[in-house]
């Protein structure tokens, strides 16, 4: 053990090299910060957008020297880390680009600026897209009172391999089997068929894949495309009560149509985020995803012509895309001239020249109904005129201030019932109590 | 130690006291913030307390939730740890007398309990991976139609047990030997002079002699694996109701439901049920020190 | 039965090793053969041309890729491994410093209640630590201390007292009395024949406590990932921290990373194996 007595003091002096690395780069910070080059900080989860939005910052601060930086943190445990830097006395981040459903709590907790007077000074409102304004914006929806302007717009949407599609042996098997032409699918029907049709594990190619993980949202992501489609509800439509409206016979129906879908995909896909069910469409195994649209400038860049984009399927006429996308939100716990600073980089973003440079940034999506409408815009890749479609189709999840709380039900509810551990109906059942008794004791039912 | 009696006390305090004092302010203040705050509807990103009487606790005892935890818990508690303590054991009884190489395979063995289970956890995903992972692989080499050890609603749970066993079995291994180590060889060669089987041996000499030791041990895997958290974190996530352990639905409920308050009364839940473990715990120590069967 | 014995413990080394030697493999990967639906067991000079091939390209690449900050991640894994090695080292010197006094009181003095106080001191560690991190956060939140060295410093400093308490008690009590009592005797104070007597008796005894602390809060990761997950994030909680990355996770650095961040753990591991089980079983166990 003599050894010993020499080892730790060596270890420390090594581990004390190593850290005043460190040390040196926290003064180095400190020093920024003294000498006062203004600067704001905008957290959102890490994806192509937010690399954009950096670009996009860099403009801003060459403008008006103002310093933009974006943190990017994974969607895993984006909500927990933002709601944890609420809890504090002063937020890390200036701006929170929060996911859309967070804007209840934001709003009711005090925990974003208002921005209902202001923003009408900087932009035009109408020329906002009005699905994007209620879902991403609006506390309560329809209200009129903004908390968030529109930064990312997003919706799921559908990606294929074209080149398996439009390849003449595969079209023919498909004739053969299921009497009709190989086709990108319109329907839920059509869309099991091709999937099943081209789920091969020998071959190690699979038919389908969709979000499914159970960290923070990507089931109910996956699941409510189908949902509303087939006739379910996450709630009724014009208060808040659950129970008889979520546990229906089209609910149950979305759910198990759902699994049937698990098994056409590869191993595990009953558990996959959303990078994953991206990384089984980029590794070239699976023949199509439904995933964000954000996702698909980058398939398209990786597979160029031997991929195509559609919108969701639809059910018995029924067509509703899972709303993506968030809004620019100012923390209200930064001092004033943060705020201010905050301010300043929103209305520069919301100008129709910089959404027009946002839309050629990797996946910005814009909600300027203007150039969404506009025939360049559609014609200018594949992958827009179907987002213009969805964007018109696209509905939320709840957004109420207990939206943590109703989505981690979700989450645990229908997960046990797509694994199959409880009976579909029973799970809803359970769900529906358990969402009435969270909004009860919120105070929303 | 003769010097004037209260010089040596109030020494006696000035070494001992910093380290007390801390204690109690990590662990008694919690306490009390747990116990005031269960009685609220305290939110983790603040905001007015308000009382709400046995509310939390009501719903701690009979949501389902809850329940459903503190289960599968101690399943995880029981089914980890006696396997750990069976192939611990076993490992023991193979090395104990003596192999080639005792010194380096030893060593060898006891690398995995010493490592971080977050780590570990994170990296046994890409492992068990059903697409990519090498067991999978492996396993399809060899003509199995290999399961889905990370998503399948049967397995995952068993999944992360055996990483656990992976990661503590040498531990128990490592006690088990110390045990074995300790039993005087003249016991042995008396039996050996009245023809004893090896299996009456075992029962009578190696297993009584060596059962004061595993019980230590039994108890500080039990109190490890009660607070099991890294290695769901990992695998599956705290929102997972086939895995959902009481620290990963303390963090679910807390962190991402934001409800400190049921998270508080929860917590109590569980001190009461630590208190009662550390209780025995402490009665076992302080009776093996007593017998001193542990020097 | 000598077969047997050795047939258990080679399965078990198996078993034992295998992970880790997979570990150091996918460490040479890149990142596609480490996601490859074909297995890639066969380290290669070059690319083979066939993709289903079981060899890959060997390369060093993920750990010269350390340095780079990935996607999801503030810092790159030095980083991390600096703030790792600060906290733990720290929190390590503070620890065993105040368990040693601590000990040494108990060990050589009537303190009233001694055994209820070492009792309670053992107690803490049973403690799950999501059951303290809210008020601790409360605490912190007041104080400041959140996503800073010091906070975790701190925390792990209190955190490891008990094992510190323990087996610095059990290594003191070894120490015979009468070294002290000559040196009283030769009129050292009470301090001079602490440090100049019985520190250097305990040198072995505070190099294995010290071993220990680091080595648990090295690899401690519920409190690191709740209150610094965005300021003096630890290892543990920055590799945790990639999971839900759109790009996949970094596989092949996050293998060359683990492999570094274990390596002083294993050669820990090493060097105090006469003590091992003493360590973890807080003195319990002296062997």
């Amino acid at each position: 053990m003599r050894t010993n007595s020499w080892t730790l003091p060596a270890l420390l002096a090594l581990g004390l090299i190593a850290c005043s690395g460190e040390a040196s780069r926290e003064s180095e910070t400190k020093t920024a910060d003294a000498s006062a080059t203004p600067s704001i900080k905008v957290w959102w989860f890490q994806w192509d957008p937010a690399t954009g939005l950096q670009e996009l910052g860099r403009e801003f601060q060459a403008e008006t020297g103002i310093a933009v930086e974006v943190q990017q943190i994974p969607l895993a445990s984006y909500q927990e880390k933002v709601f944890l830097e609420f809890g504090g006395s002063r937020t890390n981040f200036d701006i929170v680009i929060g996911d859309s459903q967070w804007i209840g709590r934001g709003a009711s907790g005090g925990l974003y600026v208002e921005l209902t007077d202001w923003l009408p000074t900087v932009v035009d409102l109408a020329t906002i897209h009005p699905r994007a304004a209620k879902y991403l914006c609006e506390y309560p929806e329809g209200s009129g009172r903004w908390y968030a302007a529109p930064c990312e717009t997003d919706a799921v949407g559908l990606a294929y391999r074209k080149d398996w599609f439009e390849d003449p042996k595969e079209r023919a098997a498909f004739q053969a089997r299921y009497g009709r032409e190989l086709a990108v699918p319109a329907t839920y029907e059509e869309f099991r068929q091709v999937a099943e049709f081209f789920q091969r594990p020998d071959e190690k190619r699979y038919g389908c894949a969709m979000p499914s993980d159970r960290n923070y949202d990507g089931l109910t992501m996956g699941v409510q495309n189908l949902l509303w489609a087939f006739g379910g509800k996450w709630k009724d439509e014009d208060s808040n009560k659950v129970v008889g409206h979520l546990d229906t016979q089209g609910t149950a129906d979305a759910i198990e149509f759902f699994k049937t879908l698990m098994k056409l995909g590869p191993k595990g896909c009953e558990r996959l985020d959303y990078g994953q069910v991206l990384e089984s469409f980029t590794n070239g195994s699976t023949a199509m995803i439904l995933n964000y649209f954000a996702f698909f400038p980058g398939i398209h860049a990786q597979f160029g012509d031997k991929v195509g984009f559609a919108v969701v399927p639809s059910h018995e006429g029924r067509r509703v895309a899972s709303l993506g996308g968030q809004g620019l939100s100012i923390s209200a716990k930064i001092p004033k001239e943060q705020q201010e600073r905050a301010k300043r980089f929103i209305a520069w973003f919301l100008q129709r020249s910089v959404q027009e440079k946002w839309i050629t940034k990797p996946a910005g999506f814009t909600a300027n109904a203007e150039i969404l409408s506009s025939p360049d815009f559609r014609a200018k890749t594949p992958f827009n005129g179907p987002f213009a479609d969805s964007v018109d189709a696209m509905r939320d999840f709840w957004n109420v201030p207990v939206f943590n709380k109703l989505l981690a039900a979700t989450q645990r509810y229908v997960g046990m019932a797509v694994d199959g551990e409880m009976p579909t109906q029973e799970a809803l059942q359970k769900l529906a109590l358990e969402k009435e008794r969270i909004l009860k004791e919120a105070g929303l039912l | 130690m003769s010097s004037s009696a209260p010089r040596a006390r109030s020494l006696a305090w000035a070494l001992v006291g910093p380290t007390l004092a801390l204690l109690i302010a990590f662990n008694v203040f919690p306490l009390l913030y747990n116990i005031a705050s269960s009685f609220t509807n305290a939110e983790l990103i603040g905001g007015e307390w308000r009382s709400v009487g046995g509310a939390n606790y009501a719903r701690v005892f009979e949501d389902e939730l809850f329940a459903g935890a503190l289960r599968r818990t101690a399943l995880f508690v029981v089914c980890a740890v006696t396997l750990e303590l069976l192939l611990g054991f076993a490992l023991a009884l193979s090395l104990h007398r003596g192999l080639p190489g005792k010194q380096v395979v030893l060593t060898i063995l006891l690398v995995p309990m010493m490592l971080s289970p977050a780590v570990m956890g994170l990296y046994w995903n890409l492992v068990l991976n059903g697409n990519y992972g090498v067991v999978n692989q492996g396993l399809t080499a060899l003509g199995f139609d290999p399961p889905q050890w990370l998503t399948d609603r049967d397995l995952k749970f068993w999944s992360i047990l055996l990483i656990d066993v992976w990661m503590w079995t040498p531990f128990m291994m490592l006690i088990a030997l110390a045990g074995l180590n300790a039993i005087p060889p003249s016991i042995y060669e008396a039996a050996q002079i009245d023809r004893a089987r090896p299996w009456k041996v075992f029962t009578r000499i190696t297993l009584p002699m060596c059962t004061p030791v595993l019980g230590l041990a039994v108890l500080f895997r039990a109190t490890d694996a009660l607070k099991q958290f890294d290695l769901v974190m990992a695998v599956t996530g705290p929102n997972d109701a086939a895995t959902q352990t009481l620290s990963t639905l303390l963090y679910q409920v807390v962190f991402r439901d934001g409800s400190v308050g049921l998270g508080a009364a929860f917590s109590c839940v569980i001190l009461v049920l630590v208190i009662a473990l550390a209780t025995v715990f402490t009665r076992y120590i302080d009776r093996l020190q007593s017998k001193d069967v542990t020097a | 039965m000598k077969w047997l014995r050795w047939l258990v413990v080679a399965l078990y080394l198996l078993i034992a090793t295998a992970p880790l030697a997979w570990m150091g493999l996918s460490s040479l990967k890149r990142r596609a053969d480490t996601i490859s639906p074909h297995a890639k067991v066969l380290p290669a000079a070059e690319a083979p041309s066939d993709p289903t091939s079981p060899r890959f390209e060997a390369t060093l690449d993920a750990y010269r890729e350390l340095n780079v900050v990935h996607a999801g991640a503030q810092q790159s894994f030095w980083r991390h491994l600096g703030s790792s090695v600060l906290i733990g080292l720290v929190s390590t010197l503070a620890s065993v410093a105040l368990g040693t006094c601590c000990a040494y009181g108990f060990s050589r003095f009537r303190v009233p209640g001694a055994k209820d106080w070492l009792f309670f001191v053992l107690s803490t560690r049973f403690l799950p630590p999501l059951a303290v991190v809210v008020p601790v956060l409360i605490m912190y939140r007041t104080l400041d201390l959140q996503g800073t060295h010091v906070g975790l410093i701190v925390l792990y400093t209190v955190f490891n007292l008990s094992l510190s308490v323990w087996l610095m008690k059990g290594f003191l009590d070894e120490i015979p009395r009468a070294f002290e009592e000559a040196a009283l005797v030769d009129g050292y104070t009470r301090a001079q024949a602490f440090v100049r007597v019985v520190l250097p008796e305990a040198r072995t005894g505070m190099a294995v406590t010290a071993v220990f602390c680091l080595i648990s809060s090295w690899n401690e990761y519920g409190f690191a990932m709740t209150l610094n997950s965005s300021g003096a994030v630890t290892v543990p909680a920055y590799f945790a921290g990639l999971q839900g990355n759109i790009e996949g996770m970094p596989w092949p650095q996050i293998a060359a990373g683990a492999l570094v961040f274990v390596a002083p753990i294993v050669l820990f591991t090493v060097l105090v194996r006469e003590n091992l089980l003493r360590g973890m079983t807080f003195g319990t166990i002296k062997q």
